[in-house]
């Protein structure tokens, strides 16, 4: 019984022994990376069932300076971290912001892609001659200038009613900053909100500039324009970035460096300029 | 960005969606179809094992179908997907083998399908069962008919036909739990409006052409289930 017992741990060890070395030198020659495949512009589907938009082209374009195959797949959003975790693909590209929550169960590279956040309005509403409209700022980085830009918008907004969507970094921008001038308004889903805005129940939105350009692409929103200083940084977070699983630190590594690339020699502003028709490269 | 109209969305034009949901249309039937029969074949020995007089068989089916009714559909998928490649790779890791051993969508979504529905169905023909006369039983056993051919010639048409009404309805609910199966990426139905949902940024069309979808599935199904029944009750007098 005992040598029964002694020879299973032999065997257990020595399982994973092989298995830590097989981990740590692996070479990395084909990268599975998931997306959604249902979140355009970011991410989507052409009827024909191709995938397309900024992440596919910018992952085709980060796997060219990582010297590896990849294979886009298209995976489901509400499983899609259990599937990295359970192996079935090796990165998420999917729109995936960092959170605190989500570095709990894996690792992020360096962000590739933070729009700034921003109003949108009514073409006709006074608000849109919010100042600062084009410019962006981030917080982390020009904490004066941010201030000063929010300070700016304030006799405006004074006693207007925003709406964000509930437990959103956009929520919590509002909250912190705006908390005394205006009225918030929360709503479970962004299209909420645009309808809302639209029927003239709200006299702003703020929310992630890229989703808000999207959205005034659709011809029923076509008099909604984005209005005011973009901002970004603090309570808005870090961006969009690749998930990876704890274990990999050399993928992580291989990503970085292909992401600092291609944010350095200006792919990732031309590649977004494309998509959201905004820059929306990460600031350093 | 030029408007597309419903139906060039919806159609088999170069942007047109059709062929990509009418597949779809097929899955969600192909994972059903296949989720039903594999509940069949568990539901009958689920139902045998519970009418059985083994105490232990008893126990074990009673317990089968408390907890396979009992918790959330999609608890059961994530189970067998997750845990099913789990599963696979500790195995195959014992082999020295250390990549990713995935199940596929499609057997696992019918798996779960069946196992759940097996729960059901094992009481639709438990239920089925008690209404056969004692006296039919006893009389076959009396003219010497074995237990296989007792069961193929008494029991089963006559289950059976008890059992349509129960059926049909384990169907549908068979039906409606596929689109769960979506979580797994199968492109079914519902996922392949979600895709085109968001990929497109139309989710009305594509919800209520998912709708209108499903509803044609469950309004063919319960027209076939009622000829069943019609004609597995032919020469049976019933109530009026």
């Amino acid at each position: 019984m005992t040598t029964m017992r002694a020879f299973g741990l032999g065997v257990l060890a020595s399982v994973l022994a092989v298995g830590c070395a097989a981990a740590q030198g692996k070479k990395w020659e084909t990268v599975r990376i998931a997306t959604e495949g249902a979140y355009a512009p970011w991410n989507f589907t052409t009827p024909s069932g191709k995938l397309d938009g900024f992440e596919v082209e910018l992952a085709n374009d980060l796997c060219g300076r990582m010297k590896v195959k990849c294979e886009v797949v298209a995976q489901d959003w509400d499983g899609i971290i259990p599937s990295l975790n359970a192996g079935k693909y090796d990165a998420i590209m999917a729109g995936m912001n960092i959170t605190e929550k989500r570095l709990e169960v894996l690792n992020f590279s360096q962000p590739y892609a933070a729009t700034p956040h921003g109003f949108a309005v009514m073409k006709d509403s006074p608000l849109a001659n919010l100042p600062g409209t084009g410019t962006a700022i981030s917080i982390d980085k020009d904490p004066e200038a941010a201030k000063k830009a929010i300070e700016a918008w304030k006799p405006l907004l004074k006693g207007k009613t925003v709406g964000v969507q509930v437990s959103t970094v956009n929520a919590t921008f509002v909250e912190k900053y705006l908390k005394d001038t205006v009225e918030i308004r929360e709503y479970k889903t962004t299209e909420q909100h645009d309808l809302d805005l639209v029927a003239g129940r709200l006299d702003a939105i703020f929310a992630g500039q890229g989703a808000l350009t999207a959205t005034i692409d659709k011809p029923e929103f076509k008099n909604v324009t984005l209005a005011g200083t973009g901002v970004r940084g603090d309570v808005l977070g870090r961006g969009v970035a690749v998930g990876l699983r704890k274990a990999d630190t050399e993928l992580k590594t291989l990503f970085d460096q292909a992401i600092s690339a291609a944010v350095a020699d200006g792919t990732v502003k031309k590649l977004s300029e494309k998509w959201f028709k905004i820059d929306a490269a990460p600031q350093s | 960005m030029q408007q597309l109209s419903y139906f060039e969305l919806m159609g088999f034009g170069p942007n047109g969606w059709g062929p990509a949901l009418l597949r779809a249309t097929a899955m969600t039937l192909a994972v059903a179809l296949c989720g039903f029969i594999a509940g069949a074949l568990i539901g009958t020995l689920v139902a045998w094992a519970k009418l059985s007089r083994s105490l232990v068989a008893r126990g074990i089916a009673d317990g089968y179908t408390t907890i396979l009714r009992g918790v959330p559909d999609l608890l059961v998928i994530y189970l067998f997907y997750f845990g099913g490649s789990a599963a696979l790779g500790a195995v195959a890791g014992l082999f020295g083998y250390d990549g990713f051993i995935g199940v596929p969508a499609f057997v696992v979504g019918s798996l779960a399908i069946g196992v759940v529905s097996g729960a059901y169905q094992a009481e639709v023909f438990r239920g089925a069962y008690q209404t056969l006369s004692r006296g039919e039983l006893e009389a076959a056993k009396s003219v010497g008919m074995h237990r296989w051919l007792m069961f193929r010639r008494i029991i089963a048409p006559q289950v059976l036909r008890y059992a349509i009404p129960g059926l049909g309805n384990v169907w549908q609910l068979v039906l409606k739990e596929s689109a769960l199966i979506s979580v797994t990426g199968l492109v079914e139905l519902l996922r392949q409006s979600q895709v085109g949902a968001g990929s497109t940024r139309r989710p009305f069309d594509f919800f209520i052409t998912a709708a209108v979808l499903y509803l044609v599935i469950t309004w063919i199904s319960t027209v076939l289930f009622q000829k069943a029944e019609d004609r597995s009750m032919r020469g049976v007098r019933r109530a009026a």
